[in-house]
């Protein structure tokens, strides 16, 4: 029988780092994601690495693990991580005081800061607004989570580690009173596994309370959703923070060939099925606007919503670790993890795992800070001279993604999804959100015969309604215009609605 | 009267544009086109949508909500409209089939069935059943086109790859313009086993000549074909559009491609003439009247912002749903989505509504309020309709 010391469930930055940390402590482990890696609140976030600036002024302690994981990501994920810096810009009517509080802040936190005037600040980046009072830069970068995720996955699988990904865990196997398993079912072919463990770790993000509830134990949360517009190019090349207290559509992140911007914070009742509303958008886009003018503009391509998890505070109970995440044991064999930062996602891996060890009673020391993460080589994207190299096999007009990158995935895992082909390749991340490569790509993944023609076009039903869903609060202007036409190809052209 | 004006200057060469430009031209009028930019045709399937919503498209029309644009154009004119068309079409050598009393169903690229009317004769033997044998000839590396969706519908399906040494749909329609290369094709063909009836072909049979190349192979082989439309560029669509251009220039008629207008010159409530963005020779084109068949989101004739909807050459007053929220159903899969009601709305003479300032101005195709082409299924059928009629009103203006 399958039996591993430790189940991790979800596959976000939380679970992924678990998962390498244990790898590194020599702990066997399998790690259950019922989508794709950064499928939740990981995927969904700005990928800002935190200088801790943010948080210098109301939550000292979330500022100080955020710099210094600020260092240590810099220096382990190099490949993952651009150093793009980052400034907070004040505008008219911003306070003053609050300024200075900031940058006292920062001394004491030792986030390294420098003033900067307009003119220096508009050198940098010129497409702020021009009637800003001064900016203060600090070392802010841009991570590409699903990179992320991805990395600290190759540490788990090369030392033994089992992966599922497209695998929902559906119950808990209990025996006398404890956890000792998981129930899985794999999501396209519905078959059922079951895995069996010492310790189960909950790092499900905002589904950590339906998973609790699976093992009897309880985990009251808040659930917030927050959303983001992404621009069809890039606006900065640093991110950008309004300084003041944190509040709605304040900060601007570049990644890859885009902008991210948001975000908004709406209380939910489940983490499922979120929608961006048109007042979100606008909200996003005018604050942004503020900070950078060209926001009233651009071509917005799509939204997100991604959902933080709060633990409620009367559960607490003095067994946090910090203020910023919490860790709880439920005495039953399961540990939830709750809360956090992607830029923080070492530090909670690292602490939740000295838990787990002083419960199997293991003594081994968290290697996670000193070894650079393995197979960053290997992620060097696809840098746009190869790509130029054979452009008459461009699936993927908007981020020139070849045929054969496409092949070369199909190849390596196996895909499933439309979006594991997607985050390895950033087929469709362009302006018209694969709304042409989509097809293609299936229509090559059923040649290989991966999945079968049905398979792909019930999967190309799905991601075009999801796609939909993500578009729809930004139609106007010209992803409107685009929006019409890849209305016409689906239903006027292909009949697809009669499927 | 300036030398050098015309009788009527069209904005627009799509359909509609296209349409009511060689109407005037065989009215004897003089005519110019100004377009930015290729319409919205060479997308298309180059198939003529009348009223997909329903079985008998010219019955069909009648029916339609108050206020829908073909309400606007006589029976008759519709009728006359199409067969125009159809004339037009065959002198081009782009000979249509199809008659508008009766839709038909063609094979998509996925095995569904896209409803139609009026085809190009490459597909006029499309309507199959889902027993019939089909044979599908596809091309190595062909981006868009994957036999397998339309095996998985048609259960007799068999199918063969033939390498034509290029990819894409454009490319490989180029190589069929050269009689070498349809001679070895032919043989290869001639050499593969294929006991199904029909051979279908995604549509690559030539960019110029489809409907010679379409015979002489039909005749080299002694089989059935029919050609199945594929994504853009799409090249039913691109000759179509190639067709109707020539019909225009054939006729007489002058062409500005590649040319926004920058201004219009008015006088009270007469447009005198516009300027071209992009001069190259002429800067200023003048007219007696003119039509305006900008189209619609795509082509840029109408463009969103944020809370409103805006004509970009006039700055026509416009009708579209008050509230973004709703201007998109929630499903990607539903037709009939609120914003395709956006448009200019007009009167009988098919000239901007009541408080509208030009006299000498008239609209036509997509760009029309409350055409939801879309929805019903009737994108270039409208454009020919409207672009049509459109030409009679203004040439009884000019006359
Ligand atoms: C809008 C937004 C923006 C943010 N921006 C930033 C930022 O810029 N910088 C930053 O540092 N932090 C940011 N955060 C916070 C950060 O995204 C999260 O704290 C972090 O990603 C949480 O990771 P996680 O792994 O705990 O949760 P998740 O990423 O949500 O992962 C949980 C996973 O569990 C899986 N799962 C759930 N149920 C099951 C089941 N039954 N079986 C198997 N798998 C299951 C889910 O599919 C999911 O992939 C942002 C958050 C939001 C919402
Ligand atoms: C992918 C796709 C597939 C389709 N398939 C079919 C089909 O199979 N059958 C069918 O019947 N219909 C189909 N349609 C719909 C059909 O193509 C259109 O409804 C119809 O062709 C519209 O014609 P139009 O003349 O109104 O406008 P358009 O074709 O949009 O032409 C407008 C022209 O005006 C020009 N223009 C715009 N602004 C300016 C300016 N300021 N100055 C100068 N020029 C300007 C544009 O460049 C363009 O050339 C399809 C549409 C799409 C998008």
């Amino acid at each position: 029988m399958n039996v591993k010391d430790v189940i991790i469930i979800g596959g976000g930055s939380t679970g992924c780092g678990i998962a390498r940390d244990l790898a590194l402590r020599g702990i066997s482990h399998c790690l259950i994601e019922k989508n794709d890696f950064a499928a939740g609140a990981t995927g969904a976030c700005h990928g800002l690495l935190h200088s801790g600036g943010r948080y210098a002024v109301a939550d000292t302690d979330a500022a100080a693990e955020c710099i210094a994981e600020n260092r240590i990501l810099s220096r382990i994920g190099r490949k993952c991580v651009e150093q793009t810096g980052g400034l907070f810009v004040r505008l008219p009517g911003d306070s003053k005081k609050y300024r200075d509080a900031f940058l006292k802040g920062c001394e004491r936190l030792g986030i390294e800061t420098e003033v900067l005037s307009p003119t220096r600040a508009l050198e940098l980046v010129p497409s702020l607004n021009p009637a800003l009072e001064e900016a203060v830069r600090v070392p802010d970068c841009s991570i590409d989570p699903f990179r992320l995720c991805m990395l600290n996955i190759v540490s788990s699988k090369a030392r033994g580690g089992e992966i599922f990904t497209h695998h929902e865990v559906i119950n808990i196997i209990k025996e006398r009173g404890r956890c000792v398993g998981v129930k899985l079912k794999e999501k396209l072919s519905s078959s059922i596994k079951e895995i069996r463990g010492k310790v189960i770790v909950n790092a499900a993000g905002a589904w950590a309370q339906r998973i609790a509830i699976l093992a009897g134990s309880s985990l009251p949360m808040t659930l917030s959703k927050g959303s983001l517009v992404v621009t069809n190019h890039r606006l900065s090349n640093m991110v950008i923070n309004r300084l003041r207290p944190p509040s709605d559509g304040d900060i601007i992140v570049p990644n890859e060939a885009v902008c991210l911007a948001g975000t908004t914070s709406v209380a939910v009742d489940s983490p499922d099925n979120l929608e961006v509303t048109s007042g979100e958008v606008e909200t996003v886009a005018w604050e942004a606007a503020s900070m950078v003018p060209e926001f009233e503009d651009v071509r917005l391509i799509r939204t997100y919503a991604g959902v933080r998890a709060l633990l409620n505070s009367e559960s607490l109970d003095g067994r946090q670790i910090s203020r910023s995440f919490q860790i709880i044991d439920h005495k039953n064999g399961l540990f939830s993890i709750i809360g956090g930062k992607l830029s923080t996602y070492r530090l909670m891996a690292e602490k939740l795992c000295d838990a787990v060890m002083r419960h199997l009673d293991l003594k081994r020391a968290c290697l996670t800070a000193e070894k650079p993460l393995e197979g960053q080589e290997e992620l060097r994207g696809y840098p746009l001279s190869d790509r130029l190299e054979s452009l008459k096999d461009i699936i993927c007009e908007c981020e020139l993604v070849r045929r054969s990158d496409v092949e070369r995935v199909i190849q390596r895992i196996s895909p499933k999804h439309i979006g594991d082909i997607q985050h390895r390749t950033r087929l469709g991340m362009g302006p018209c959100q694969g709304g042409f490569c989509t097809y293609r790509a299936l229509g090559v993944m059923q040649e290989t015969g991966k999945v079968s023609p049905e398979e792909s076009i019930e999967i190309l039903k799905e991601f075009l309604q999801r796609r939909f869903k993500g578009i729809r609060p930004v139609l106007w202007g010209d992803q409107l215009r685009e929006e019409q036409l890849i209305e016409y190809i689906y239903l006027g052209i292909l009949s697809m609605e009669s499927y | 009267m300036n030398k050098g004006t015309y009788d009527a200057v069209v904005i627009g060469g799509g359909m509609s544009g296209l349409t009511a430009a060689i109407t005037l031209c065989d009215a004897g009028k003089t005519v110019a086109v100004i377009s930015k930019g290729d319409p919205v045709c060479c997308l298309s399937t180059g198939c003529v949508d009348i009223l997909n919503s329903t079985d008998e498209p010219f019955d069909g029309i009648s029916s339609l909500p108050f206020g829908h644009p073909y309400g606007l154009v006589e029976q008759d004119l519709i009728i006359e409209a199409c067969e125009h068309f159809m004339e037009t079409a065959a002198r081009g050598s782009l000979p249509y089939a199809g008659s508008i009393h009766k839709n038909r169903h063609l094979i998509t690229p996925i095995g569904m069935k896209k409803t139609t009317c009026l085809v190009p004769k490459t597909m006029e033997h499309a309507n199959c059943d889902e027993n019939e044998g089909i044979h599908i000839v596809s091309f190595r590396g062909l981006k868009d086109f994957f036999p397998s969706y339309i095996m998985l519908q048609y259960s007799n399906t068999g199918c063969s790859i033939f390498d034509a040494s290029v990819s894409s749909t454009i490319g490989i329609a180029e190589r069929f313009e050269d009689e070498r290369f349809r001679e070895t094709f032919a043989d290869w063909l001639s050499r593969q086993h294929i006991p199904e009836g029909k051979i279908a072909i995604p549509a690559v049979l030539g960019i110029r000549s489809s409907f010679s190349i379409y015979k002489e192979l039909s005749q080299r082989t002694g089989r059935t074909f029919f050609e199945i439309p594929t994504l853009p560029p799409s090249l039913p669509g691109i000759r179509l559009f190639k067709c109707m251009k020539q019909a225009f220039l054939a006729r007489g008629g002058h062409l500005y491609w590649g040319s926004e207008i920058a201004s219009v010159e008015k006088l009270g409530a007469i447009i005198e003439g516009v300027t071209l963005k992009n001069p190259g020779r002429v800067g200023r084109v003048q007219g007696r009247a003119f039509i305006l068949a900008s189209g619609s989101f795509i082509s840029g004739g109408l463009f969103a912002r944020m809370d409103s909807v805006q004509e970009t050459v006039f700055g026509l007053p416009v009708y579209y749903p008050e509230n973004r929220s709703g201007w998109f159903k929630d499903s990607f899969f539903s037709r009939g989505h609120q914003i395709e009601k956006a448009g200019v709305e007009v009167d009988s003479s098919f000239r901007p509504l009541a408080d509208a300032p030009f006299k000498n101005l008239f609209i036509c195709g997509s760009i029309m309020a409350r055409s939801e082409v879309m929805k019903y299924g009737c994108g270039h059928g409208l454009a020919i309709a409207t672009g049509y009629a459109a030409a009679r009103s203004c040439e009884g203006f000019v006359r």
